[in-house]
């Protein structure tokens, strides 16, 4: 609590990224490690899980903001991540819009009500 | 007894599924507000790119420093939920931050007084004096650090001076999408939260229906 508090990271298409950063949630480290990734179409699904990873692991970070799309892309990591900080967030893209039922959080609550639950 | 303790655990359970159904009908009234927020912020950062030209809006005109003006904060409730929430970093932040910038970035001498000089041996006399005098008085030239105060740099003067409107249309859109998740994050925490509850007490009160058929076939046999 004491200090500045967390950054707010975002992994997302170009126009995602660039209006986060003009909301003022940018910040490149003494490292030159930025807290975002503008994934064009050449980015390697490696390239996203790995940085998403290391998102996960840097304590400085409370939110993480990813595209619905790319989401899909790694859900294995995100659906691995159980942990309150950082909160991941799904958000839509602009040529995808967002897909409750695609979730990770929504799905977990709606997996409520299986019979798993119950085992 | 273990009817009274079975309907006590169903009234739980129904109380924990009303309070898991209105957390998930607000996440999702914020997720509508989220998403047509982000969405005007898209058609602002068009509308922008559009009057200044396609590539003056664009990952390129990223600055190369680039100082978070956002934070947000997380706080463990005593229920074990996170409350997060945003903050303006405060200009003394960003001072921190230059110190610790300044302090590994400095190269070269920080003196800035006058070095000594070789004067002439013309007379003996005259030096001895000039060194007592500086045995003296040599002042310990302590450095003297200029520090550039520059303010938080606004995002939006990396796109130019002059910006259209409509990029700092989206800015505020954007500003308030950055507050709307945090909330979201917090409601969805919680959300988490309420489901494993409601779990426990679900598997808590099947438990409690095992036990009656166990309980009334000892009462028959009594």
């Amino acid at each position: 609590m004491a200090g500045r508090g967390k950054l707010i990271a975002v992994i997302g298409d170009e126009d995602t990224c660039t209006g986060f950063l003009l909301g003022g949630i940018g910040e490149l480290n003494k490292n030159r490690k930025p807290n975002f990734l503008v994934v064009e179409k050449d980015t390697s699904i490696t390239e996203i899980e790995e940085t998403f990873k290391s998102f996960l692991a840097r304590n400085d970070i409370g939110i993480i903001l990813i595209n619905q799309f790319i989401a899909e892309m790694i859900r294995h990591a995100i659906d691995a991540h159980m942990q309150s900080i950082p909160a991941v967030l799904e958000i839509p893209s602009k040529e995808h819009p967002y897909d409750a039922s695609k979730d990770s959080i929504l799905r977990r609550a709606k997996g409520m009500f299986s019979a798993e639950d119950f085992r | 007894m273990v009817g009274e303790k079975l309907d006590g655990s169903a009234l739980l359970v129904d109380e924990k599924l009303l309070h898991f159904m209105d957390q998930l009908e607000l996440l999702e009234e914020k997720r509508v507000a989220l998403n047509s927020l982000i969405e005007q912020g898209w058609l602002s950062i068009s509308k922008a790119r559009y009057s200044m030209g396609n590539k003056q809006v664009s990952a390129l005109q990223y600055a190369s420093e680039i100082e978070p003006l956002v934070c947000v904060h997380a706080r463990t409730l005593d229920n074990g939920e996170v409350d997060f929430f945003t903050k303006k970093v405060e200009q003394s932040c960003s001072n921190e931050t230059e110190k610790d910038t300044s302090s590994v970035e400095d190269i070269g001498p920080q003196e800035e007084g006058v070095r000594r000089r070789i004067k002439p041996k013309s007379d003996k006399t005259n030096k001895d004096a000039c060194e007592e005098e500086r045995s003296e008085k040599t002042p310990e030239v302590t450095p003297v650090r200029q520090k550039e105060h520059s303010p938080q740099q606004d995002p939006l003067k990396w796109f130019g001076i002059l910006v259209p409107q409509s990029l700092k249309q989206a800015q505020s859109s954007f500003k308030q999408v950055i507050e709307l998740s945090a909330e979201i994050a917090t409601l969805q925490t919680a959300m988490l939260k309420t489901r494993q509850e409601l779990v426990d007490s679900m598997k808590n009160k099947q438990a409690l229906q095992e036990k009656i058929p166990a309980a009334q076939s000892d009462q028959t046999v009594e």
